[in-house]
Parts: C-alpha cells; sequence; structure tokens
C-alpha cells in the first residue's frame, strides 16, 4: 500500500518560547486508514498537524503527497491537495445557518444573489451522501457542540478532502457523543477516506483507530498497529516512564461528615431548576464521586457549594455549621478548596502572573499582605514552594502562564487549591482535556489528600475515573440524585443505568439487554 | 536580551516609538505637499516642543505644565480600565472638580497651604462622586459605563457652562469668567513667568501611588484581577461589584484632583470653554501609554510637547496650519493603534535573528 501522506525530517523551532515543537518528525498515514496520533499536551501533535495543514511553516522537512512532493503553504494549498482539518475550537459562525456555514465562500449564486434554498437543497443532499443528517437551515448558536461538529465535518467534506484531520474531536463530546462520532470516522473510512485523529484519550485509540502513532517531547517515538499494542504500552511511550492508569488506594475508615447538604434547590442561569431536592454528606477521608452525563446539574451543585451561586431552598452546612450566607472567601477560609471544570477561564486569569494566580483565594492573609499592601517576598516565595511542591516544571514564579500546557496549568490550579490543607476539597472533571500523566497525577494527589483526612467531592462526566477513584458513588440526573452506590461493589452498567435515568431494578428486569424503556 | 522582563519592557517602549517615527515620516510627506522646508520643520517641532532657547527659558518648561492634567487625566484611565471598566468620563470629572475648586477658591477664605488643601480635596471629593454614578449603575443596574460616560460627560460640560455663566460669574466681560481665587489657594509656579509648579509634583506623586495602588496593595490587586476576569475573581472570593465601585470613585477623584490642579496652578479662575479636551486627551495617554501609569507619565509629556511644536510652533514659524500638526498627532495615534503590526514585524526579526545567529538546521528543502 502507499502512503496516502509522507512527512519526512519535519522540524519546527518557536524561537519566540524557546520550543523545539517538532523535531526530526517522520510521520506516514495509509490510504484508507484510521490513524491515530496521540501524545501528551505539548509533544507536537498539533504543530505536525498545522504545519501538514499549511498554517505553520517548517524550517525543514517535506510533505509527499501520494508519493509527490508537495509544498504547502496554506491552508488553501492543503484544500487543494484533499487535507481537510476539523479544528478543536469550531471554526464556524455563530449566527449563520448550517448551509450557510458548509457552503461559505462557495455559495451557489444568481447574478450576484443568493439562492438559500438552493444552498438548503445541496447541503441536504451532501449529508444524505454520507449519512450524517443535519437541518441545513438550524442555525449553528442552537445546536449542540456534538451537531456544531458534524458541520464542520461537512465542511470539509464539501470542499473534497479526502484526508481528515480531525484534532481532539472528542474532547467537547459526551460519552455518547463520542460513540456516534466513532461510527461516523469508521463509515467514512470504509468509504475510502483517510483519517487522522488526535487524541489523549487512549480507550478511544483502540477502539477506533487501525494504526497508531505516539509523539512525545516534539519527537516521534513510534507507530504500531492497534491490534498489536495495548494501553499500557502506548501511556509508556507517550509519558517515558511506568504510569499508573489506575491509582492505588486503600481502605481508610471515614471520618465525621464535613459537609452537609440538605435538600438544596438551584436554578440555572435562565432560571430553569437546575437541582431539586438533593441531600447528601461528604465525610472525612471519602472520596465522593458524583458520576453523570454533563448538564444534569453539576456545575450549578458545585458552584453553590464553593459560594458562586446562590440557593433557591435547602442549607449547607460545612463542619456543622450553616454556611448559606457565607461569601465564597470565607468558605475558602473555612478550609474548603475548589478545582473547577473550566481552568483557563475560571481557575485561572490567563492574563496575568503565576504568583498572582496563586494568590487569588488567599491574598488577604496576614502572611501575604499586611496594612493592605501586598507582600510581594512572601508571595513568591510562597509561588517557588507550590512550583517546587507539585513540580511544576514549566511554570516560573513572576512569569505569565498563558504559554504552559493544559496539564501544567492544572497543576497550578491544583497545587494552589491544596497548598493551604483543605479539609474539604471540589474536584470538577479535575483530568478533562488532560494527558495520561497529568490524570495519573491528579488521581494520585487526590487520593493523597483522601489519606491525609480531607473529604473529596468529585464531579465527573468519566464513568472510569469516578469508579476508580470514588468510595462512594452518588448518580445524578436531571438534578436529582438518582442513586448511590458503594463503590468496591458497584458495576459500570449500573453507574451507566443510573446515569440515563433508569433504576437498578430495569438492570435486573432485563436480562436480554432490550433497553427500550431506558431513554 | 535575554531576561523576559528586560523584554517586556523593551516591546512596550519599541512599539509606541516607532509608531512616532511612522508619524513623522508621514508628516514629512505632508509638509513637502505644502513645499515648506522638511528638515527645519522637524528642528522646529523638537525645539518648540522640547528645547530651551536661551538658559531659563525653556519651552520643555511648558510641555511639563501642559502636561500635567494630562498624566491625572490618563491615571484615572488607567485605575478605570485596569479594573474592567472602559470609562471615558474624564472629561466630565475634570470639569466638575475644577468647577468645584474654583468655587471653594473665591468662596471661602482660609489660610495658604489649608486653603488649597481644602481645594484640591473638595475637588477630588466632586470628581469621585461623579465617577461613582456610571460604577453604581453599571453594578446595580447593568448599564453600559461607556455609554454612561459619554452621557455624563454632556452633562458635566453644561452644568459648568451654566455655572460660569449665572451662579459663578465675576463681571460682565464679553467671555464668562468666576472670580480669581484667593492668593492662599494658588498653586505655587517653580519659575517666574511660567505656570510649571506644586501641581506637577503632585501629578509625579500619583503616578508613583497609582503604580503602588495597583500593584502593590490588596485593593489594586482585586481590582486588576476583577478586571481581566470577572469570573476568575469569583471563583477566588474577591467581589468584583466592589472593586469595580472603588475603581470608579479613585478614576473620578484622579480627574477631579486634574481639575482643581488646572484651577489652581494655572488659569486660577474658570472660564466659560474651560473644557479643552483634556479629558479625552489624557485617555488618549492611557491608550498610547500601554495603560500603565509610566507610560502615561512619559506619553502625555510626548503629546503636550508635539502639540506644542506640531501645532504652535510650526504655525508661528513656517506658516504651516495648525490643523497639520493635529494631523500628525492623528497619525501617530492611528499607528499606535495598530501595534499589532510592530509587534509581528518584530517578533519576526526575533525569530529571524535567532534563526541566523546559530541554530544550524537543515536549509528549507521546499
Amino acid at each position: 500500500m502507499t502512503p496516502a501522506i509522507e512527512m519526512k525530517g519535519i522540524t519546527k523551532y518557536f524561537a519566540s518560547t524557546h520550543v523545539r515543537a517538532n523535531e526530526q518528525v517522520d510521520f506516514s498515514v495509509e490510504r484508507g486508514e484510521i490513524h491515530a496520533l496521540v501524545g501528551e499536551n505539548g509533544a507536537g501533535k498539533t504543530t505536525l498537524m498545522n504545519i501538514l495543514y499549511g498554517l505553520i511553516k517548517p524550517d525543514a522537512g517535506e510533505i509527499l503527497i501520494d508519493s509527490q512532493n508537495v509544498r504547502i503553504d496554506n491552508p488553501d494549498d492543503a484544500i487543494r491537495h484533499g487535507i481537510g482539518m476539523v479544528h478543536q475550537h469550531f471554526k464556524l459562525v455563530s449566527s449563520f445557518t448550517v448551509a450557510e456555514n458548509i457552503l461559505l465562500g462557495m455559495e451557489p449564486q444568481q447574478a450576484g444573489f443568493l439562492d438559500q434554498q438552493k444552498e438548503n437543497e445541496l447541503v441536504d443532499q451532501l449529508a444524505k451522501r454520507y449519512n450524517l443528517p443535519v437541518n441545513p437551515a438550524a442555525r449553528i448558536r442552537d445546536l449542540p457542540v456534538s451537531m456544531q461538529q458534524r458541520v464542520e465535518i461537512l465542511k470539509v467534506l464539501e470542499r473534497n478532502a479526502k484526508i481528515l484531520v480531525l484534532d481532539e474531536p472528542t474532547a467537547v463530546l459526551t460519552p455518547q457523543e463520542v460513540n456516534e462520532l466513532i461510527t461516523v470516522i469508521r463509515k467514512l473510512s470504509e468509504q475510502g477516506y483517510t483519517i487522522i485523529f488526535i487524541t489523549h484519550k487512549l480507550i478511544e485509540v483502540m477502539s477506533v483507530a487501525d494504526r497508531v502513532s505516539v509523539m512525545r517531547g516534539g519527537k516521534m517515538i513510534g507507530t504500531k498497529k492497534v491490534s498489536e499494542t495495548s494501553i499500557p504500552e502506548l501511556a509508556r511511550m507517550m509519558v517515558g516512564r511506568e504510569v499508573l492508569l489506575r491509582v492505588k488506594k486503600e481502605e481508610r475508615p471515614r471520618g465525621d461528615v464535613v459537609l452537609d447538604v440538605k435538600d438544596i434547590s438551584i436554578s440555572d442561569v435562565n432560571g430553569l431548576a437546575a437541582i431539586s431536592h438533593v441531600s447528601f454528606q461528604v465525610h472525612k477521608g471519602e472520596i465522593v464521586g458524583i458520576a453523570g452525563v454533563s448538564g444534569n446539574g453539576q456545575t450549578e451543585l458545585v458552584e453553590a457549594i464553593a459560594g458562586m451561586n446562590s440557593l433557591d431552598g435547602g442549607e449547607f452546612l460545612f463542619k456543622g455549621k450553616s454556611i448559606n450566607d457565607a461569601s465564597v472567601g470565607e468558605r475558602r477560609d473555612m478550609g474548603m478548596a475548589h478545582i473547577p471544570e473550566d481552568r483557563m477561564v475560571v481557575g485561572l486569569n490567563l492574563q496575568t502572573t503565576l504568583d498572582e494566580n496563586l494568590i487569588v483565594s488567599r491574598y488577604d492573609h496576614s502572611e501575604f499582605s499586611r496594612y493592605g499592601f501586598l507582600l510581594m517576598k512572601a508571595i513568591s516565595e510562597f509561588a517557588e514552594r507550590v512550583v517546587r511542591a507539585f513540580s511544576i516544571a514549566a511554570a516560573r514564579p513572576g512569569e505569565g502562564i498563558s504559554m504552559l500546557s493544559g496539564g501544567n496549568l492544572q497543576k497550578v490550579v491544583v497545587g494552589r487549591e491544596l497548598a493551604g490543607d483543605p479539609t474539604f476539597i471540589i474536584a470538577n472533571q479535575p483530568t478533562r482535556g488532560l494527558d495520561v500523566g497529568s490524570i495519573e497525577f491528579v488521581h494520585k494527589t487526590l487520593v493523597e489528600e483522601r489519606d491525609k483526612g480531607a473529604g473529596v467531592l468529585l464531579v465527573s462526566v468519566e464513568l472510569d475515573e469516578v469508579m476508580a477513584l470514588s468510595d462512594r458513588i452518588l448518580v445524578l440526573y436531571r438534578g436529582t440524585i438518582q442513586g448511590e452506590l458503594d463503590a468496591a461493589t458497584a458495576t459500570e452498567e449500573e453507574v451507566g443505568i443510573l446515569m440515563a435515568g433508569g433504576t437498578l431494578e430495569d438492570l435486573q428486569r432485563q436480562p436480554e439487554g432490550s433497553s427500550q424503556e431506558v431513554k | 536580551m535575554n531576561d523576559p522582563r528586560v523584554r517586556k519592557v523593551l516591546d512596550a517602549i519599541l512599539v509606541p516609538l516607532l509608531a512616532v517615527l511612522s508619524g513623522l515620516v508621514v508628516m514629512g510627506i505632508l509638509i513637502l505637499f505644502l513645499k515648506k522646508p522638511l528638515f527645519e520643520s522637524y528642528a522646529i517641532l523638537f525645539s518648540n516642543g522640547f528645547g530651551c532657547k536661551e538658559y531659563g527659558n525653556c519651552i520643555f518648561i511648558t510641555t511639563l505644565e501642559r502636561a500635567t492634567p494630562l498624566i491625572l487625566t490618563g491615571l484615572s484611565a488607567v485605575v478605570a480600565f485596569r479594573s474592567g471598566m472602559f470609562s471615558i468620563g474624564q472629561e466630565g470629572q475634570y470639569l466638575l472638580g475644577a468647577a468645584a475648586a474654583a468655587w471653594l477658591g473665591y468662596a471661602i477664605h482660609l489660610p495658604p497651604v489649608l486653603h488649597a488643601l481644602v481645594l484640591m480635596t473638595g475637588a477630588i471629593l466632586v470628581g469621585a462622586a461623579y465617577g461613582w454614578i456610571p460604577g453604581v449603575l453599571r453594578v446595580k443596574l447593568g448599564v453600559n459605563e461607556l455609554l454612561a460616560t459619554i452621557m455624563l460627560n454632556s452633562i458635566a460640560a453644561l452644568i459648568v457652562e451654566y455655572l460660569v455663566q449665572f451662579p459663578m460669574r465675576a463681571d460682565t466681560s464679553a467671555v464668562a469668567h468666576s472670580p480669581v481665587i484667593d492668593t492662599s489657594a494658588q498653586l505655587m509656579s517653580f519659575l517666574p513667568g511660567s505656570k510649571w509648579g506644586v501641581g506637577f509634583v503632585i501629578a509625579v506623586l500619583a503616578v508613583i501611588g497609582v503604580y503602588l495602588y495597583l500593584w502593590r496593595t490588596k485593593s489594586g490587586y482585586e481590582q486588576r484581577m476583577a478586571g481581566q476576569s470577572k469570573r476568575f475573581a469569583l471563583f477566588g472570593g474577591i467581589h468584583s461589584d466592589q472593586a469595580a465601585i472603588r475603581a470608579m470613585l479613585i478614576s473620578g477623584a484622579l480627574a477631579g484632583l486634574a481639575g482643581a490642579i488646572e484651577v489652581m496652578g494655572v488659569h486660577r479662575r474658570i472660564m466659560t470653554g474651560f473644557s479643552v479636551g483634556l479629558g479625552f486627551d489624557g485617555l488618549t495617554s492611557a491608550i498610547l501609554g500601554q495603560v500603565h501609569p509610566f507610560g502615561v507619565f512619559i506619553v502625555a509629556i510626548l503629546f503636550s510637547g508635539l502639540k506644542l511644536g506640531a501645532q504652535l510652533g510650526l504655525q508661528l514659524n513656517l506658516d504651516i496650519p495648525r490643523e497639520l500638526g493635529g494631523t500628525i498627532i492623528g497619525f501617530i495615534i492611528l499607528f499606535v493603534a495598530a501595534g499589532k503590526l510592530y509587534e509581528e514585524n518584530i517578533a519576526r526579526a526575533r525569530e529571524w535573528s535567532a534563526r541566523k545567529r546559530g541554530n544550524p538546521m537543515k536549509g528549507e528543502s521546499h
């Protein structure tokens, strides 16, 4: 078989950040295969693909398409050579319709006027041809993320791409949507399309790809057939050492109740009920996992506990005291820590320095300010301490953090939140978008905190994560607790059926596995 | 050169410098069109903005005097912008501050230093109060502070015009003006025949004060964090509403103080047409000065000098219309606004030189 794409000796050095993003990278993809490209954040995957797509000019190296040496200076060249890219952050016009987005720049015209009906027909045909149903007249801003992604894929197909590059396509999807996407990818590959799939979720690699290439630190470590490799091997290639995919956790006796949630109700930004009449407790020395498909009230629950949101009813008792009227700062001073789900906008301020990010929850403590003035020396010493304790290699006290990779940013958040020895930690999607090495770090840290006696509320849409870390599992469905399970005995099926809104009895009633009653 | 801090400062200075140079090139072209002597124009521009004619008679002193209110209104904008409030209400706060100082200057009589302090305090309070209005409107009702301050500027201008025309009017002369303030309330100047004096010292102290406040105090930290990311502030336990209102109070106070100093040190009274757009020039200084107190200080002086040289100097010496001077200043602002262009080219130049200096990679093999 001749390779569809060959990249040889690709080298790219970013002088402004002193990063050797790609170093003598060789990469080849065969026609019609699904090729996964994996690596930790900052391994150079996206740089390599941006070079292929003409967004970045390499310092050295060559690109061959169908064994022809080609020059790709910009995305137009790439499209002409049949390469299409679906970016991690979609590039759609949100106020335009689906058809307008797909046909952007190639609209059918009649004497200079747009023919909307014809546009919609064209897109309809396109969608039918690839069996990717969309509503051509819907506006992008009204569509869920998975549908927007489908529009991106159709847009690329309409431009006659034969080689599709998908940059972390599953990062923004729910588990169900991931399965749908995988089906789409398989279908396209059967139709002869070549697919390059960037990810750092190894489970997805195993379930969808034919071959996988691993990058680390700007270098290509190797390419394997998926049938001849395993998750631990790939993890080792990615990180460069043995990785604990499942942290070791010993039984611990749990302590007193640290957070008592009593019959709370919360509404979302639109005033609709997001959480209704939820009660549960978190003890010291235990990890309570909240499982559930995203959008079932997790964000509102977490923000209400942290004090960022107000309650419609009910009460929070923290260490026995009501904290309904306590501000965010007061709750933090009582020993609450919060790892938020969105580290880019909520958990960190990317426009300022590491130091100022690290003191946000404690700048008014006597340790860091006196008579209204910040104690700059104490603050930078603290920053150095956190950097060392959590080995945030790339971060330097006094400097900005916007250049850091996702894993390092999350280390900054985790480091800040755990530096004050909290007694209660809310961890909301603490490993979203992280690579295996960083996931291991976060998991280990959370278990360590539990062992030291802190209560942990882990909110995650990743079933594996909840199963691996929790002592008890609560399943959140449409703003209520659908069920509680002991993590030691719970099975994935049990958690799954509760996540889908079913009950444990449903599981026993349907031995044949028909799941029609379950939404 | 490789120290990132040094580089940051260099970058901050390099961009406005290149913008000014580009503006001067455009000025040269315009002057050639008018068939005026090119090099003489440049010489006059600089000598009339920043030079000295003879010992003790420096135009640069006038430049510093003119820069004083710009520095203060510029700082006012810096405090607001850094706290996420896009307030352009400096003009209105400046005018009301000036009116308050003028009134306190002739209506009450106190011993020297004390009288001056009372004037400044009064102007600061009035300015702060006038800044508080858009702050509260923003926080409580979500009214866009940009629109609110535009409206409040017009209201202030009309109020001051009324005050000067009627209740505060000193006499029936053609140009309405208030009575001259008491000597006890006037600010001392350093040189006879000039009005450059204590006011400038106050402005310099304010530059340092604003810098320390924003970057070295708890309140300043709260304001900057709330300004950069409201969600982050909420998450960390910072009350961004309080920070926003505080920012508007301080911003108003600084602009009000600028008005007081202009009355006490320069005009000694307030008259019709007191507003000559100083608030807006301060705003421009803040933006050109990278929204940093030190940047404002430098830009305000540069700006005043260019105005003197380009508008007055060229007109008096070479008969070049003052509008051309204004055009040159406009071009410089335009070039600074296009700063991204320079930043990209600087980055490209650095990358190129880094590659030249030796990273012996294989040549491009396209």
